[in-house]
């Protein structure tokens, strides 16, 4: 994945929609993709959007390791719940928006039991219940990472901002274009006509 | 894709505990083992089929 790929979107793109702006603390184990601090006297830590757009391209090649319906997205995030939802229905994966119902991945005698195989989250920290879940259940961690965030049982990390509408929109919208070109079933082109990022942001 | 991993793929331990998992490299197949406990710490893992570092 080094070297020379060409990126999924311009980073300008990425930036005005704030995929790189993190947040005034910085953890240890998200040292590796920041950039800066920025210089416009916010403290706010900047995520390098190049290691973001690599990443994108990993998830979307891992997730296309496994069937949809084996993928579990889930987000407790109010602006990560559209786009989430919107990212599910069109590659076919499941998704938990909102509440996660304790022993949604561990209690078979639940009636809202499932048993996905990889699973996304929007915020290891906000989705912690998923989160530990998951790790009980052996399923791979797939996490958007942002500065503040720590490494602990995620498994792969996409280092960007998790908070903001704009850019979790951008997030899922490209992430499932991604998946679907690796299918075969899209292009760029159509996938841009057919899919206004703004419609992907959470409204509220 | 390669086989699934038996072994973490940093610290070499069986792959037996609860909270352990094994994945294809994100980015070539290869199997990836994390144990528990590199899980639990953010150990770093690399890919021994294309040098990719995770997570
Ligand atoms: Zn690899």
């Amino acid at each position: 994945m080094e070297g020379e790929s060409v990126p999924l979107m311009p980073y300008e793109e990425y930036q005005s929609n704030k995929v790189h702006i993190g947040t005034q603390t910085k953890s240890q184990d998200m040292q590796q993709f920041i950039h800066e601090v920025a210089a416009d006297g916010t403290g706010l830590h900047l995520i390098d959007i190049e290691q973001t757009d690599e990443r994108l391209q990993l998830a979307a090649n891992f997730l296309g390791m496994y069937e949809a319906r084996d993928i579990l997205v889930v987000s407790a995030r109010q602006y990560g719940q559209r786009p989430a939802r919107l990212f599910a229905q069109a590659v076919g994966a499941r998704h938990i928006v909102g509440r996660f119902i304790p022993g949604t991945l561990t209690n078979p005698l639940l009636r809202t039991y499932i048993e996905p195989q990889i699973i996304f989250v929007t915020d290891p920290q906000a989705d912690n219940q998923a989160l530990s879940e998951a790790i009980g259940s052996k399923m791979p961690v797939i996490g958007i990472c942002d500065t503040n965030n720590n490494l602990r049982n995620v498994d792969l990390c996409i280092p960007a901002n998790n908070k903001g509408r704009r850019s979790l929109a951008l997030i899922y919208w490209l992430l499932a274009r991604e998946v679907l070109k690796a299918r075969g079933f899209m292009d760029d082109e159509t996938w841009q006509h057919t899919q206004n990022i703004e419609d992907w942001e959470s409204s509220f | 894709m390669s086989k699934k991993a038996e072994v973490c793929t940093a610290s070499g331990l069986p792959l037996t505990e609860r909270m352990s998992t094994a994945f294809p490299c994100p980015s070539c197949g290869e199997g990836i083992g994390r144990s528990a406990r590199c899980r639990n710490q953010g150990v770093p893992y690399i890919c021994p089929g294309c040098g990719f570092k995770g997570p």
